[in-house]
């Protein structure tokens, strides 16, 4: 009796199953982990609306609030408060040492403290804007954490409706250190399902579907158990936390009582579990106005919470399903024998695979998602389901017919529209490449010329241009055509014409980016051409004259389709260089005028580094890529087929 | 009749007047560029012009020739500028890039060539296709990757990287062209001698494959010296600057230094023509066969 199937399984299984739990465990660590920093903020809040509304009551002045600093100072989080009275520029009482290092309680600030009082006037500010609208959109609780974990906070104090001052209070909580979660409930969970697992499979015996279906069915069972564990985890966790600020906010009310007693002053009456709020000053709403705990809106909170993470649960699922699968269809078994078979060939292969996966097919498969978004400069941290927009981009993009625009000067090109600028491309693509391979062929026939004098110089000083780093041809191009001093200008003026503005008008700049891309595009050409002819035996010529073909008749049925191997591919190349040639058209033109002449290329990058609409961007280089594949498959079809004749 | 129409006949006196207008026309702007340079003045114009210039006086200010030769511009460049230091960081860029790159693409190519492997021809051939992704669709990513990502923007690392990775499909084309061509059976007899694999790539295939080898390392490092778009994409700090970017920074919006320029693009340039020169036949094969498998 064999165990092989059933060995592989529970393998497949159990490697499944540790991968869900750790990445589960994982997940479980970060929100537990996220809540100890806010229980923190929360428990700091509390303190700190109990100090600011109390100053409030006593008007953020005289013996009373000093009475409040001493009563909240110190404790075991080492709590140190300031309270300052922005109205009247004085530091009222506080517990910092460096306070009273510059004079006794209460004085006018110094100029050093001027940062208290900017921070009062900011807050203040927060406060106003958030009175004119429906919802609070300024934070009024400056909040701030040091590397040691010092929790460092602030809030107005309000007087009759009015903020009169400011509380500071600086503070090291204990609970800003991280809890270890524990990885053991999982842990069991998976030895579990592998138990089950395999008392099931000998019932089942040595079939295969029916053991991954047990399998599959088990994995299935671990993470949903393993999902509704960290949900009741976090519930349990929120009531205790909320049961902990509850008991706090007790505390915090009897001291305030105490410190109005101590002032003499009565307090009014309020509703101490508002302290309890974020830092817009929104109550939580989780405790009571009789302060104890309300398990329900707990129990909402949680389920959000739940709801944000379902997304991630599902990836979770998956990797542990496709691990599972890749062990248990025993692919993985095929694999790693491979990868051992041909480990020497992997092992020379693996750096340039890893840097090609990371920073050329990553970018690129990462740049067509970012295509679906709408992702900008100021966005590129946000997830990217948050910036979602599915086919919009393209849809702006192809679907903007509106070539001409009405303005106030009339009826105009509109040149940003995409149509405009592909056309442009093709025309910059055809008209260069023209004029690459006629050029490039005519001085290679010339100088393939039998016996001619001083071939080689020729051809060293014409492949120049060819050797000239391309934006260095540009710059100088650019500075030749330049309107007031540029050597063209200078040229059309001796022979009595007027001196052109040359980038002020869509076909001068046309002419200008296209003279500066044929310059430096017929060398290659020629080289390519005049290596083919000279491997055209002399011997083909010989036989035509002596059949007596005419010149031009050796030309076409000797010189062109000797040519033709040669040159397919590097026109191929060439219209592909021409297409994607950015440096001619950012440097030289720059698009002038009003982007009349910007090419695809030149388009996109400015919209990604000039508007910075990263998104948008990534759409319109995926359309170029689509030309350039469709070009590609377009020309291997038609070179093949002329290669069958 | 017939020897009327003998290729050898074509009287070359047209030819040479033809060659001649086209070689001034190539070199023209490369003798601009010199004299711009050589003039010591950071003008673009030749000479100055008087109130009413006539025929001749406009021919002297299209004439490449200076009005009076000076090294200010270079001088100037080297110690005033900070050119001399992004001409630094071009050549480590450079350098960087083509040791990192070249051996990556040493032990692919030799694997490519050599072994049977999966995965063989599926490597090679999503190498091919890269080289058709459009720059800017991997720029933006990669921008994020590098400069938002890694922090490595400004950096000589975060540009060396990507150099290095957008120069393999290229160098293991161009190198497991020329392993192909290397006979097995040297290997083999070595592999009987008991020399192991490791040792017979680097004893054996690299040492016959050094022209290959050398060809590739100076195409890496000519891409690397002449890059823009990246390097101006990342590098937006002053002092880190490539000499393309440093170069542009001379001539674009307001600053008009176009004697910098010059100067800077001569000192650029130099080094870069000579490589070519001897390169371009190894150039030209390389790429027209890639063009043909692809």
């Amino acid at each position: 009796m064999s165990f092989r199937l059933r060995k592989t399984i529970v393998i497949a299984l159990a490697l499944g199953g540790a991968l869900a739990a750790l990445l589960l465990h994982l997940l479980e660590s970060s929100n537990v982990n996220a809540n100890a920093r806010a229980e923190a903020e929360r428990a700091a809040i509390v303190t700190l609306r109990a100090i600011s509304d109390t100053s409030g009551w006593l008007g953020a002045e005289g013996e009373g609030v000093r009475a409040a600093v001493a009563s909240w100072s110190g404790g075991a989080e080492q709590r140190k408060v300031r309270i300052s009275n922005t109205d009247n520029r004085t530091i009222e009482a506080s517990s910092f040492p460096e306070d009273v290092a510059n004079g006794e309680l209460p004085r006018r600030m110094v100029r050093d403290e001027k940062p208290i009082y900017d921070l009062g006037q900011e807050l203040a500010s927060a406060v106003e804007g958030n009175a004119g609208g429906a919802a609070a959109t300024k934070e009024v609780v400056a909040l701030e954490w040091s590397a040691d974990g010092w929790l460092k906070i602030a809030t107005p104090i309000f007087h009759e409706g009015a903020v009169v001052g400011i509380v500071q209070t600086v503070s090291k909580p204990a609970a800003g250190a991280t809890i270890a979660v524990p990885w053991w409930p999982l842990a069991v969970g998976v030895v579990v399902i592998c138990v089950v697992f395999l008392a099931g499979a000998f019932m089942i015996g040595e079939r295969k579907l029916p053991l991954l279906a047990f399998a599959a069915l088990l994995l299935v069972g671990f993470l949903v158990y393993g999902g509704r564990a960290i949900t009741g985890a976090l519930l349990e966790q929120r009531i205790a936390i909320s049961t902990q600020v509850a008991k706090q906010v007790v505390e915090e009310k009897g001291k305030a009582l105490a410190v109005m007693q101590t002032a003499a002053v009565a307090a009014p009456q309020f509703d101490a579990s508002l302290w309890d709020s974020d830092r817009f000053l929104k109550p939580r709403g989780a405790i009571k106005p009789d302060l104890t705990i309300d398990r329900a809106k707990i129990a909402k909170v949680v389920a959000g919470i739940a709801e944000a993470n379902r997304s991630v649960m599902i990836a979770i699922g998956l990797f542990a399903f496709v691990l599972f699968i890749f062990v248990g269809s025993e692919s993985a078994a095929k694999s790693w024998a491979a990868l051992v078979k041909y480990r020497e060939a992997y092992s020379y292969v693996t750096p340039a695979m890893i840097g090609m996966l990371v920073l050329v097919f990553f970018p690129f498969f990462y740049g067509i998602t970012l295509s679906f978004t709408d992702q900008n400069v100021y966005t590129t941290n946000s997830p990217l389901k948050d910036l979602w927009v599915g086919f919009k981009n393209y849809t702006e993009i192809l679907g903007d017919f509106n070539i001409m625009e009405r303005t106030d000067a009339g009826l105009q090109f509109n040149y940003k529209n995409f149509y405009w600028t592909l056309f442009m491309t093709v025309m910059w693509t055809v008209t260069n490449v023209s004029i690459g391979v006629s050029l490039g062929l005519l001085l290679a026939l010339i100088l393939n010329t039998k016996g001619l004098a001083f071939r080689s110089a020729y051809r060293v000083l014409l492949i120049l241009p060819w050797a000239m780093p391309n934006y260095i041809t540009a710059l100088v191009w650019k500075g030749m055509f330049h309107q007031q001093f540029g050597v063209v200008n200078q040229v059309i003026q001796m022979f009595g014409g007027t001196p052109v503005s040359w980038f002020e008008r869509p076909l001068t700049s046309f002419i200008a980016v296209v003279a500066t891309n044929g310059w430096l595009s017929f060398p290659f050409m020629m080289v390519i051409s005049l290596g083919a002819l000279q491997s055209i035996p002399a011997d083909l010529y010989e036989a035509a004259r002596v059949d007596g073909a005419s010149k031009w008749q050796q030309f076409t049925s000797i010189t062109l389709p000797s040519l033709k191997p040669a040159l397919v591919p590097a026109v191929i190349l060439s219209v592909v260089w021409t297409f994607n040639m950015f440096n001619i058209i950012y440097l030289v033109s720059a698009g002038e005028p009003a982007s009349s002449t910007e090419i695809l290329i030149t388009q996109a990058y400015k919209i990604a580094f000039e508007q910075y609409r990263y998104g948008y961007a990534a759409a319109y280089s995926t359309v170029i890529f689509m030309i350039l594949l469709a070009y590609g498959t377009w020309q291997n079809r038609v070179t093949r087929a002329t290669e069958g004749i | 009749m017939a020897d009327r129409t003998r290729t050898g006949d074509t009287p070359h006196l047209p030819l040479h007047i033809f060659l001649l207008i086209f070689t001034a026309i190539s070199t023209y702007p490369i003798l601009w560029v010199f004299t711009v340079a050589f003039s010591g003045k950071q003008s673009l114009a030749f000479v100055d012009l008087p109130p009413n210039p006539t025929f001749f006086d406009r021919l002297r200010g299209v004439i490449p020739w200076p009005d009076e030769v000076s090294l200010a511009n270079f001088v100037s460049v080297m110690t005033d500028q900070p050119f001399g230091r992004w001409v630094f960081n071009s050549a480590v860029v450079a350098a960087a890039t083509t040791v990192v790159g070249v051996a990556m693409a040493c032990s692919a190519a030799y694997a490519f060539s050599r072994f049977k492997f999966p995965g063989r021809r599926l490597g090679l051939m999503s190498f091919l296709v890269s080289q058709m992704f459009p720059g800017t669709l991997t720029l933006i990513p990669l921008y994020i990757i590098v400069v938002q990502w890694l922090q490595l923007g400004s950096s000589w690392l975060g540009l060396i990287l990507v150099y290095a990775a957008t120069s393999i499909p290229f160098s293991v084309w161009m190198l497991k062209g020329y392993f192909d061509t290397i006979p097995r059976e040297l290997e083999e007899s070595a592999l009987i001698d008991g020399a192991s694999p490791a040792r017979i790539f680097f004893q054996i295939v690299l040492p016959l494959a050094k022209p290959a080898v050398a060809v590739t390392a100076l195409f890496s490092f000519m891409t690397g010296w002449n890059e823009f778009i990246l390097a101006a994409t990342f590098m937006d700090k002053e002092p880190m600057y490539t000499a393309p970017v440093g170069l542009r920074f001379f001539v674009s919006g307001f600053s008009e230094q176009w004697g910098f320029f010059a100067a800077g693009a001569i000192i650029v340039s130099i080094p870069v023509v000579v490589l070519f020169m001897f390169l371009q036949k190894y150039l030209v094969s390389g790429l027209t066969a890639g063009a043909v498998k692809g």
